[in-house]
């Protein structure tokens, strides 16, 4: 077994090499036309990467949450079209942290919880009624789970996907978001641990996304740097010119910047709760993709604009992505407020230590 | 090692890096010594590298082992990693501490002369600099040659026991006070195509004979410019750094140290932690709370990738494309803040302002555009790194 700090070289090579094969252009364009992939789907099953970081005995696939992140940071970098951060590190540990055996197929969460939604209890069953927006592939899943908040404790009720009304939505990116209607809907509710709650799960939909996008942005980056090079303009690659240098710079600088944030949060989060780490890396892959998008578009010209040319993939899933678990405003805010209440001397401590030195 | 600087060979990665047991201890020494020297309040923090020059507080640094830190026991360092150096150099700057007197001896000049320095300038000079005595001034740029740096035409002429220097270094910063600087100079002519050719570096005492020192008045009236002619001075042979006509390439190491490290993104900190020790007990608007939250994750992100390019450069590599990016990131992230700052805050500041918060701003925007030029402008460090950019795999 590898350093539980570290993430197993295998992992990254055999991802890579599934994504590579499943996931060219073609592909993933026709999944956006079908609103799925289950072929793609089901490869990526075979072997078992979804349920990375769950623990075996609920039926998960072992191994550590810096593991899953690494698969999802290839995830967002080939751009597979597939709920793999819902089935694994979101949905999958809220059924398995409440205890609950997870189903073979996918696993779907609604990001907001169960805000919006009424919930009634008795004892230990809950009837659901109401409408949960933008839930990432819903319509394929098999399981779609609700965080939710009762007199102060968190509960992860799982429901089958059957026994709700789904219609069709999609995100930038043609991703799907759908729109879930329950309607007086019974669902058993099971306890969450005390650590877990409306707002870790928040954080960790941020920590997904984060890994997502900082995988998106190098391989955007690194088109960019391809494509200048092979484009001939005026007699020269354009890359030879300095003003398409800088956007390359500024591009590759973004990849490197939202790469080491979702990595050193992704550490700090296989310790312990990395609220700090998290929302700074959300905001660093946010801030990162709307630069990175902007730098490399303008220097694939015309063809950037193209649906025939990949990059519009990856900009447009990170456009996506940026809103999704927490855009700007909320980050800001939330680490203008921790930052603000240390006092003055303070402020350089919490950068070098982060959430260490706020527990 | 693997020679990076040509930025051929390059599989650029930043790793993710923590400091160890060890480092955290040194970070706690570091700062409970600024502690007590510099209690919080009681000084005037300096911006970043363009520090104050304070020798007797270099001295005291030096008392601890943090002059000259990485360089070997054996000429007076403490053989301490790039990170430890890098610790005690996070401090120094996000304090505003005065370090401008053995700023460029530790950060450059130690690692010049004990890499290409003969036995007996590793004698005469490292030990003083990891005492902390001895200043140095940098000799690059001249009135014809800036970002086109192999074009500098001040020449060296072989005479009996040593060369005979004619012309002219500007913008030198701090010459007027420091003891010696390293020159870049010309020992045989400009050759048609080959202009990295010829080049030697020299140790040069300011002090020489025929050596003269002129101010260039700073835009806001400091003196920290200078213009230095040579006319007929005399350096003796001893003082020639490394070989004769390789001044190009040990030029283009000694860049490397320059760049990517805290000195490149922190220049602005001590003004924003002032502006929160300013405005301790009121409440801080929301937007200005918000550039707070933005701030602090971008410091914690640049942060990240500077520390590990410290530990790259342990690993015994010169990893000149990741520094580049990261002080081109750096630079213009220390104006961007100052640029918020600005926005956001409507106050009429100015040098004089009895608030020190505004004292600084003030003193940040008439100073910080020089940063993304000092020591290469970002517009060079776009062309170098671009060269060393990843495209797809093959
Ligand atoms: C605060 C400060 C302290 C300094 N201290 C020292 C010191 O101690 N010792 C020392 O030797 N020097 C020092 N310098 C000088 C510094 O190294 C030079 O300013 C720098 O190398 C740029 O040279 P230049 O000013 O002549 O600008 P120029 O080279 O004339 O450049 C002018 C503009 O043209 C751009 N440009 C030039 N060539 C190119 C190109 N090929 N492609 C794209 N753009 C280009 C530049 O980026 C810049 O924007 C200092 C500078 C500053 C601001």
């Amino acid at each position: 077994m590898s350093d539980a700090s570290e993430v197993d070289t295998l992992i990254t090579d055999t991802a890579d090499r599934l994504f590579s094969q499943l996931c060219d252009h073609e592909s993933i364009q026709k999944a956006e036309a079908d609103g799925q992939a289950s072929d793609i789907w089901s490869a990526f099953a075979d072997t078992g990467f979804p349920w990375i970081s769950i623990s075996e005995e609920s039926g998960g696939s072992g191994g550590t949450l810096l593991d899953a992140l690494e698969v999802l940071r290839l995830v967002g970098y080939h751009a597979a079209p597939i709920p793999a951060a819902e089935t694994g590190i979101l949905g999958g540990w809220l059924m398995s942290s409440a205890g609950l055996e997870l189903p073979s197929g996918i696993v779907t969460v609604l990001p907001n919880g169960s805000q919006g939604l009424a919930v009634e209890r008795t004892g230990d069953r809950l009837t659901i009624s109401g409408r949960g927006l933008r839930v990432p592939w819903a319509r394929v899943a098999e399981t779609i789970v609700v965080p939710l908040e009762i007199d102060g404790q968190t509960f992860a009720a799982a429901i089958d996907s059957s026994e709700c009304q789904i219609s069709r939505m999609t995100n930038m990116a043609g991703e799907p978001r759908d729109t879930v209607d329950f309607e007086n809907v019974d669902v058993f509710a099971a306890v969450l641990p005390s650590e877990i709650n409306l707002e870790t799960f928040r954080f960790r939909g941020a920590l997904s996304r984060t890994a997502l996008m900082a995988g998106a942005i190098e391989k955007m980056s690194q088109l960019t740097v391809s494509y200048t090079n092979d484009r001939v303009q005026f007699g020269r690659p354009v890359a030879k010119f300095q003003a398409v240098q800088q956007h390359l710079v500024w591009g590759a600088q973004d990849a490197a910047l939202a790469r080491m944030a979702a990595e050193s949060a992704g550490r700090e989060a296989n310790r312990g709760p990395a609220l700090f780490e998290i929302a700074a890396a959300k905001l660093i892959a946010n801030q990162a993709s709307a630069r990175a998008t902007k730098a490399c578009h303008q220097a694939h010209g015309a063809m950037g604009m193209t649906q025939e040319y990949p990059l519009h993939h990856l900009s447009r899933r990170l456009w996506s992505w940026r809103k999704e678990y927490g855009g700007d405003a909320e980050w800001s805010s939330w680490l203008g407020r921790v930052a603000v209440a240390q006092d003055a001397d303070g402020l350089y401590p919490l950068i070098t230590g982060g959430s260490a030195v706020l527990s | 090692m693997n020679n990076r600087l040509s930025g051929e060979t390059i599989d650029m990665r930043f790793t993710p890096t923590e400091l160890s047991k060890q480092e955290l201890e040194l970070q706690r020494e570091v700062r409970g010594f600024l502690l007590e020297e510099l209690p919080p309040g009681s000084h005037e923090p300096c911006l970043g590298m363009a520090a104050r020059k304070n020798k007797e507080f270099s001295l005291k640094m030096a008392d601890r082992g943090w002059v000259g830190m990485a360089l070997p026991t054996e000429w007076g360092g403490s053989d301490r990693t790039a990170v430890d150096r890098f610790i005690v150099v996070e401090e120094m700057l996000r304090w505003g501490a005065p370090v401008g007197h053995h700023w460029v001896a530790d950060r450059q000049t130690g690692n010049v002369i004990l890499k290409f320095g003969t036995e007996e300038q590793r004698e005469r000079f490292l030990p003083a600099i990891c005492r902390g005595e001895l200043g140095f001034s940098i000799g690059m740029s001249e009135p014809d040659s800036g970002s086109d740096l192999a074009s500098v035409s001040t020449k060296a002429e072989a005479t009996t026991g040593g060369w005979i220097i004619n012309g002219t270094k500007i913008w030198t910063s701090g010459a007027h006070e420091n003891d010696w600087f390293v020159c870049l100079l010309r020992t045989s002519p400009l050759e048609d195509g080959n202009k990295h050719a010829g080049l030697s570096q020299f140790l040069i005492d300011l002090k020489s004979p025929g050596l003269e020192i002129s101010p260039i008045p700073f835009l806001d009236g400091s003196h920290h410019f200078n213009e230095v002619t040579f006319n007929e001075v005399f350096v003796p042979e001893t003082n020639v750094v490394g070989d004769l006509g390789m001044g190009w390439h040990q030029n283009t190491t000694e860049m490397a140290y320059e760049r990517g490290g805290p000195d490149r993104w922190l220049s602005p900190f001590s003004t924003v932690e002032q502006l929160l020790r300013e405005a301790r007990g009121t409440d801080l608007e929301p937007v200005v709370s918000d550039l707070f939250g933005e701030l602090i994750a971008r410091w914690w992100g640049i942060r990240n990738l500077s520390l590990s390019v410290a530990r790259l450069i342990d690993t015994g590599e010169a990893p000149s494309v990741e520094s580049s990016l990261v002080k081109e990131m750096g630079t213009r992230f220390e104006q961007e803040v100052i640029e918020k700052l600005v926005h956001l805050i409507d106050l009429e500041y100015s040098p004089d302002s009895d608030s020190l918060f505004e004292r600084l701003l003030a003193q940040c925007v008439v100073t910080f555009p020089g940063n993304t030029i000092r020591g290469g402008t970002i517009e060079i460090l776009r062309s170098v790194a671009s060269k060393g950019l990843k495209g797809l795999p093959a």
